[in-house]
């Protein structure tokens, strides 16, 4: 309850940010921010709850953006785009993901990246040139309404996967991950519970591509197809704690953070520290960065009946 | 006809590279489980390595192979050290796992670090034979290739014979039959890994030098590891014989996608058979079912 509470409160203050604060790069970052954990979040109910590492899900958020952008300069408002964009990329899920449950493990892993390959490169042979919005949009670009969409798509995303985290259902998403044979022996039906687990990622991963078209003016159309956004997801949800509601936030928070601080600077180091430290998360941190929070807090709670203890009344 | 013989012999030269790249990786995941997908970025790292030296010397690149190769053996042992060896522990599954994660980790790194000192831009070493072809009944094949080839056979041959006739090739097979079973034989299992993963590191070496005998960028890790997959489930995994008919193999089919489509869908092709592959036959098309 305390956390809900706590929940709610930031989004009004973020929803209330455009009327005080005017800045725009500050608006920037939080739009940076919520697409990040969006894709994030998206990788994490299939990685992090399911277990079921996927190195695709650039294929997915650029199937998105591709059905958004058209959708978007046919005239249709943006927000019914988004919905036709997140189905889109549910329709890919289905023709190409599902079966790729055929796949166990690791195999999982290189299959998903063999598909994303494949994407990236059909896309970059078919549509050559460069997207543009609309017209009328570009004429009075306001980062605003981007900005809303944004927050809106990130509420929604936090709030599916943080009903997940306490339902039947994401129980049955842990076994999995945790032993998908012993999963099978207590009757739950594995494939099945992949497959939902996998329609959730797509849509998500679907409205993310649709907000990141909303946000990037123009572009090439293999952009959003390119590996960085199957590996990102990856990096950010492992180091902030993969399969918790707030683990792939503070990673995005973390990842777009040090990204704007190594931009000017040093460029291309950002991906290279966030390497660094996502094998040190790896080797050390199985939980992420969550898991120190955990541990302090868990180091709190065992102190108390101690003290307790010691209280003579 | 002869445009098609043309195209399948460019497609069977660059199936010798393929399967180079991918026999270090066979090595290391036949024998330890470790996934390492790192290995398109050490091979790129082999290539500038190679760029390099050639600049600086002027030599023969072939014959940089013999720097390189012992110089990505140590570079093998240091990360095994560092990285790979709290990995031992884990159960089959965890391991490849966090192999799989660190070394796309590492992957990420190379690439990026390679971006940072050498830029993005495309680089080949020129020799005096570069652009030289053998003639034959109109068929033209470069010398590089050839080369290529040649070396793949050597390579491969020497090491299934240096795994099947000497006495410490046979303990790295029996570790990568069974770690148990070989630790209760006498076998020191860490040495053996530690050697064998230095191995499977120097491996990337040679096809390193091959590579940058033709255009690389940074880029080209992602494109190399991804080759590797895709011999290592074509030959089924942990065969040595099997990842120079694998290369081939893959090699072919592009050649064959080429002819049928187009360049610019070349990789598709591959890529397609590999996940078809992954999906129905998982032990390889020459692997026995597990």
């Amino acid at each position: 309850m305390r956390q809900l509470l706590l929940f709610l409160a930031l989004v009004i203050c973020l929803a209330l940010m455009p009327l005080v604060i005017t800045k725009v790069y500050v608006l920037n970052l939080i739009i940076l921010i919520c697409l990040y954990t969006i894709l994030s979040h998206s990788w994490n109910i299939l990685g992090g709850y399911t277990g079921q590492i996927s190195l695709g899900h650039s294929t997915f958020f650029g199937i998105g953006a591709l059905i958004f952008r058209y959708l978007w300069t046919l005239g249709i408002p943006p927000y019914l785009a988004l919905c036709g964009a997140s189905i889109s990329s549910l329709l890919l899920a289905s023709v190409i993901g599902f079966p790729a449950f055929k796949l166990k493990g690791h195999y999982f892993a290189i299959g998903t990246l063999a598909l994303s390959m494949i994407g990236s490169i059909t896309v970059q042979n078919i549509f050559p040139g460069v997207s543009f919005p609309p017209p009328q949009f570009l004429s009075k670009y306001d980062l605003v309404p981007i900005y809303y969409m944004a927050l809106t798509v990130a509420v929604i995303t936090i709030g599916l996967v943080s009903f997940l985290n306490r339902s039947k259902l994401g129980l049955a998403f842990v076994c999995i991950r945790d032993e998908e044979d012993a999963a099978e022996s207590i009757g739950i039906n594995t494939f099945k519970y992949k497959v939902i687990s996998m329609t959730l990622s797509a849509l998500i991963a679907g409205l993310g591509g649709g907000l990141f078209s909303f946000y990037v003016a123009s572009y090439y159309y293999y952009v959003p197809f390119e590996l960085g956004w199957s590996f990102d997801p990856v990096l950010i949800a492992s180091i902030g704690g993969a399969g918790t509601v707030a683990g792939p936030v503070l990673g995005s928070i973390v990842f777009v953070i040090l990204k704007e601080l190594f931009a000017i600077s040093l460029g291309q180091m950002n991906v290279l520290i966030f390497g660094i430290v996502f094998i040190f998360t790896v080797l050390f941190l199985p939980k992420g960065l969550i898991g120190i929070l955990e541990m302090i807090q868990g180091v709190k709670t065992l102190r108390m009946p101690l003290r307790r203890g010691h209280d003579p009344s | 006809m002869l445009r098609f013989i043309q195209i399948l012999s460019y497609g069977l030269l660059n199936g010798a590279l393929y399967s180079l790249v991918a026999l270090g990786l066979s090595l290391v995941f036949g024998v330890m489980n470790y996934l390492m997908v790192a290995h398109g970025g050490l091979i790129m790292l082999a290539a500038y390595t190679t760029f390099w030296a050639f600049f600086y010397t002027h030599m023969d690149p072939f014959l940089f192979i013999l720097v390189v190769t012992p110089l990505f053996f140590i570079i093998g042992w240091i990360l095994f050290k560092v990285l790979f060896q709290s990995l031992m522990k884990f159960p089959e599954g965890e391991k490849i796992k966090n192999s799989l994660l660190i070394s796309f980790g590492l992957l990420l790194i190379f690439s990026n670090l390679a971006i940072l000192f050498w830029t993005a831009d495309e680089r080949a070493v020129t020799t005096i034979y570069s652009g030289k072809v053998l003639d034959v009944f109109g068929v033209r094949l470069p010398y590089i290739g050839l080369g290529g080839v040649a070396i793949a056979i050597i390579v491969i041959s020497a090491l299934h014979l240096f795994l099947t006739r000497t006495y410490f090739g046979k303990a790295i097979r029996a570790v990568s039959l069974d770690h148990e079973a070989a630790t209760l034989m006498g076998i020191n299992v860490s040495k053996v890994c530690l050697v064998a993963f230095s191995i499977g590191f120097a491996l990337a070496g040679i096809p390193g030098v091959i590579t940058s005998l033709h255009a690389f960028n940074p880029a080209i890790s992602f494109e190399l590891t991804n080759k590797a997959l895709i011999v290592l489930i074509l030959a089924g995994v942990g065969s040595i014989k099997g990842v120079l008919i694998g290369g081939f193999f893959l090699g072919a089919i592009e050649a064959a996608g080429v002819y049928l489509v187009g360049t610019p869908y070349r990789e598709v092709f591959g890529l397609i058979l590999f996940v078809l592959i992954l999906m129905f036959r998982p032990q390889g098309l020459a692997g026995k079912r597990a």
